[in-house]
């Protein structure tokens, strides 16, 4: 008697994961901030070109696209997908987060993976200088030129641990959000601004026509890449980062890239 | 004097006053209270110590807010910062005591020819009281340099420093106002009387009385000054906490905030005592003259 009650509680301590393995990794995983649906994080508002119209759901834009794609890869329906608008304070702030990971063009680095958790990266871009007409920064041919402009860039990315780290420029003004970046630039307050490529190119065509790209610049190896932010620890990571993979395997972010993230081959790169 | 001598006639008149207590050294009455307060700080204390501690996220919070590497890491830029907040400050103030005590005085001048600047001064305060200073700061720092206006500087750090005096000089006018209505009218009467004329008035007679009754209200609004200039991170001005936010959204860490926030309390708490301090002198000097 006393064998075979050992005998079933022996089986049933064996069965178990499989009975759990059934439900994780599906879109009924308990472990999801909601089973059934992929709550999926962002800026609010977002921008081109990551995310055309400011509207995520709208699947037309480099990340949005991405995570569609990411959804279909994990067996969610596109209209399971769940979108939390938020500013990057909140996506960075500690505690529970009420999404299941966050896209935001948010950088991955050492120090934050400290605090929180990242996928891969999917995405890395080059660094562009954006100036006004006319200013000498226009002109510039090295990093000794860069540094003479004054410099502006917005709090939360990398641009500015690019400016202080790569070029050494370590007073720039740092604003809160990107608007407020080509106002004091209009305001004739800064000279130039760093921002990724693909922003830059969207700026330059849409939001700022006067402006231009000046140069490209070279990648910081400390910065690598843009990548999904998970609360710290969250166990999700190693089944969206399976998918990711899957996902960028299909050739699906060189598509999106062609897409809505393509770049002007002409221009000057600075390197030195 | 005299209250003693009255309570000694009454209680001669209904016989000899019952004998003094026994002075004995009541070590016990004089140390029990202390060591209650003392006992009961530590209980509550270490019971609110206790409770954040033992929470469950705590040593993610430890590491996140008070990490002793990172706020030496960010102490210096934070620092750097605080140097402008500093200097803004000074500066900001020493405009606005000026600036304020112009919109005040135009307002208590009492010749019917001023009218319409007295109208302009209750507009200016209507105006500027009623708007956010972030709204100012935001919108003189990015709005005004934008209209290229020949001869004036177009940086951040200047347009949002006028918007500070702007805004914090409406409310120090109305406090200057206060003090000067707090003087009696018989004081102006008297002025008159001497022949002095308006302004003299107001110069010799209104004012060093006026400034004296607002220092302590003058006091609180430097205190707060003093942190309001953190506004100005908004329009890129790189202060102490705009300092601290960028290493925060460089590496998610927010110990250099308590940075910041450490270096705002030393200056501010001294600023407290003396607050503290003058008041108690102005009421003592307030009570001496009742007397």
């Amino acid at each position: 008697m006393r064998g075979t009650g050992g005998l079933l509680v022996g089986l049933a301590v064996a069965l178990l994961p499989l009975v759990v393995e059934a439900q994780e990794r599906s879109p009924m995983d308990p472990r999801l901030h909601t089973p059934g649906k992929l709550t999926v994080g962002t800026g609010d508002p977002v921008y081109p070109p990551w995310m055309l119209n400011n509207d995520p759901t709208g699947g037309e834009g480099f990340e949005n696209g991405l995570v569609y794609a990411l959804a279909d890869e994990m067996g969610f329906a596109p209209e399971d997908v769940v979108w939390v608008g938020q500013t990057f304070d909140q996506a960075i702030a500690p505690g529970a987060k009420p999404y299941d990971f966050s896209i935001q063009q948010i950088s991955v680095t050492e120090a934050r993976a400290e605090v929180v958790t990242f996928s891969q990266v999917y995405f890395q871009p080059d660094k562009a200088v954006i100036a006004l007409p006319g200013r000498a920064v226009e002109e510039a041919a090295s990093f000794a030129e860069l540094q003479e402009a004054r410099w502006g860039a917005v709090i939360g990315t990398t641009d500015n641990d690019y400016l202080v780290n790569i070029l050494g420029i370590d007073n720039a003004a740092i604003y809160n959000e990107q608007v407020d970046v080509f106002q004091a630039m209009q305001a004739g307050q800064i000279d130039a601004t760093l921002v990724a490529l693909p922003t830059a190119l969207y700026v330059t065509a849409v939001q700022l026509p006067e402006a231009r790209i000046v140069a490209l610049l070279p990648p910081d190896e400390n910065d690598r890449g843009h990548g999904l932010l998970f609360e710290f620890g969250n166990p999700l990571v190693e089944w969206v980062d399976e998918a990711l993979a899957a996902v960028i395997e299909r050739g699906v972010v060189e598509e999106l890239k062609q897409t809505y993230l393509v770049a002007d081959p002409d221009l000057p790169v600075i390197t030195e | 004097m005299t209250a003693e001598t009255g309570a000694g006639t009454r209680a001669d008149s209904r016989g000899a006053p019952p004998p003094p207590p026994k002075h004995r050294y009541a070590w016990r009455e004089a140390a029990l209270p202390t060591l209650i307060s003392a006992l009961s700080i530590v209980v509550v204390f270490g019971a609110l110590g206790w409770a954040i501690t033992s929470a469950e996220q705590w040593p993610r919070i430890r590491h996140q807010f008070f990490n002793v590497d990172a706020m030496v890491a960010a102490f210096p830029r934070v620092l750097q910062g605080f140097w402008i907040n500093l200097q803004v400050w000074l500066v900001v103030l020493a405009c606005i005591l000026v600036w304020a005590l112009v919109l005040a005085v135009v307002r208590s001048l009492r010749a019917p020819w001023f009218a319409p600047f007295r109208l302009m001064v209750v507009v200016y305060i209507d105006i500027f009281r009623g708007v956010p200073a972030l709204l100012l700061v935001l919108l003189f720092g990015f709005g005004v340099p934008a209209l290229n206006l020949p001869g004036l500087p177009n940086s951040g750090l200047f347009w949002g420093s006028v918007a500070m005096v702007l805004s914090y000089a409406a409310y120090v006018a109305e406090i200057y106002r206060s003090g000067i209505d707090a003087v009696h009218e018989s004081q102006r009467a008297a002025a008159k009387s001497l022949g002095l004329t308006e302004w003299q008035t107001i110069r010799y007679a209104i004012l060093p009385q006026a400034l004296r009754n607002v220092v302590p209200a003058l006091m609180n609004i430097v205190v707060a000054l003093q942190k309001d200039v953190a506004l100005l991170s908004v329009i890129g001005v790189r202060d102490a906490v705009r300092e601290a936010q960028i290493y925060t959204a460089s590496t998610f860490n927010y110990s250099s905030l308590i940075v910041a926030a450490g270096l705002f309390l030393l200056a501010t708490i001294p600023m407290a005592r003396l607050a503290d301090y003058v008041t108690r002198r102005d009421r003592e000097r307030r009570l001496q003259l009742a007397g």
